[in-house]
């Protein structure tokens, strides 16, 4: 198999071995509007002094419990480092969150195929750019929604 | 076993030696430990031994306890996280790591510091201030506090692995007074065993923090609390300036070229 890995068609509907439990409501963890990069103000106040999510597009869709897991107590915004323009704007975004919105960390998710590592430097190059140094952390999530990787950078 | 578990780990080896051997054979280097407080449960837990190893080491430490008993053969815990297979550190617990590069560069000249004393016609009390103000400034002060107010905050102070950390930070301070009363009076001897001593024991101290308690802490510290005590930390810094921790990297470069031309004489 050739070509992009970020759009290969892959099939993994018959997996069987799922493990969790069905029952059960869980709720949103979801605390503001807007979320996607372009529409977020580094200035709206659900930004200040938070700890930041920064999730690629699909990562919210791999993961069965994104909300409970990772987005619980977080705020958030996403992108897609693949198909987003204009991503300069996205570093100048990061800078002024850790700059001015003083966010207390940063963590990227990204989805293990090669072109969404770019969401992960494109926080490297705004927290680099930034005068106000945070801790940012980086989570690989496998198509498959398994955390693949979590560490901080 | 739950009495067991719930003990001194000190009592333990000394009623079981085969319990100190097993867990030597697990790099769970409790044997030489001068304190040995720790309960039994907590020295395995600390270790974050991958679920099939801890089964196996509980396993082989009732045995050794209980010979005549009937022990079940280790269950494992599926569910518990196996250990990451290399130490990684968040960021603030890094920067504290990184701190003890330069604190184990003075510990490497302690020997040679020791002999120059002992082999000197005269003490060179100058030397070994210079050398006792790395300690108390950068050493003890610099890095040891932002332990202490602010990353030993994070968890259960009163833990028996913590409380061996303080104990540890006082032991320390005790040799340096001694080392610099030896100083003052031109004691050699003193001041030689003090010095080695501290060695000695910060050597071991930063192979404990290093290994086993920064990641334990890590373990615990929520993604919050990271960026919390890296903020605190650089609060610390900063209020102290860059100059600090440059003045004394700069004693231990004058002092490795001191040292390395008496080599070379």
């Amino acid at each position: 198999m050739s070509g992009c890995p970020g759009s290969k068609t892959i099939d993994f509907s018959e997996k069987t071995n799922q493990e969790g439990s069905e029952t059960g409501k869980r709720p949103s963890q979801l605390r503001q509007w807007p979320i996607q990069m372009h529409l977020v103000s580094p200035m709206a106040p659900y930004f200040q002094g938070k700890d930041i999510l920064l999730a690629a597009d699909c990562t919210a869709f791999a993961l069965g419990d994104f909300h409970k897991d990772y987005l619980k107590g977080k705020s958030i915004a996403i992108a897609c480092p693949k198909l987003d323009s204009d991503q300069e704007v996205y570093v100048e975004k990061i800078k002024a969150l850790i700059d001015d919105a003083k966010i207390n960390t940063l963590s990227v998710m990204i989805m293990q195929v090669p072109c969404c590592f770019g969401l992960a430097q494109i926080a490297k190059d705004g927290a680099e750019k930034a005068t106000r140094k945070i801790p940012v952390k980086q989570i690989v999530v496998g198509l498959e929604g398994n955390i693949l990787s979590e560490e901080w950078l | 076993m739950h009495k067991v578990i719930n003990q001194e780990i000190k009592q333990i080896i000394s009623a079981y030696p085969e319990v100190g051997r097993i867990l030597e054979e697990y790099n769970i280097g409790c044997v030489p430990c001068s304190v040995g407080s720790c309960l039994l449960k907590d020295v395995v837990g600390i270790h974050n031994l991958d679920p099939e190893k801890e089964a196996t080491l509980m396993y082989r430490i009732e045995k050794a306890i209980y010979p005549g008993r009937n022990v079940p053969k280790p269950v494992v815990d599926a569910s518990k996280k196996s250990a990451p297979k290399k130490i990684t550190y968040s960021p603030p617990v890094k920067k504290l790591v990184d701190e003890h590069v330069l604190i184990k560069r003075l510990l490497a000249l302690i020997p040679s510091v020791a002999e120059y004393t002992e082999t000197s016609m005269k003490v060179d009390k100058d030397l070994i201030l210079r050398c006792v103000d790395f300690i108390r400034n950068y050493a003890d002060k610099y890095h040891h506090m932002k332990e202490e107010d602010i990353l030993f905050k994070y968890v259960d102070e009163k833990a028996e692995v913590i409380q061996i950390m303080y104990k540890d930070h006082d032991t320390g301070r005790g040799y340096v007074r001694q080392a610099v009363e030896g100083a003052e009076k031109g004691n050699k001897a003193q001041i030689k065993e003090n010095l080695l001593a501290y060695r000695e024991l910060l050597t071991q101290h930063i192979k404990k923090e290093d290994e086993i308690l920064y990641p334990w802490i890590d373990r615990q510290l929520s993604t919050t609390q990271v960026g919390e005590v890296f903020q605190k930390c650089n609060a610390a810094d900063a209020s102290v300036g860059d100059a600090l921790p440059r003045k004394y990297e700069k004693f231990i470069i004058e002092l490795e070229e001191k040292f390395l031309q008496e080599v070379t004489k």
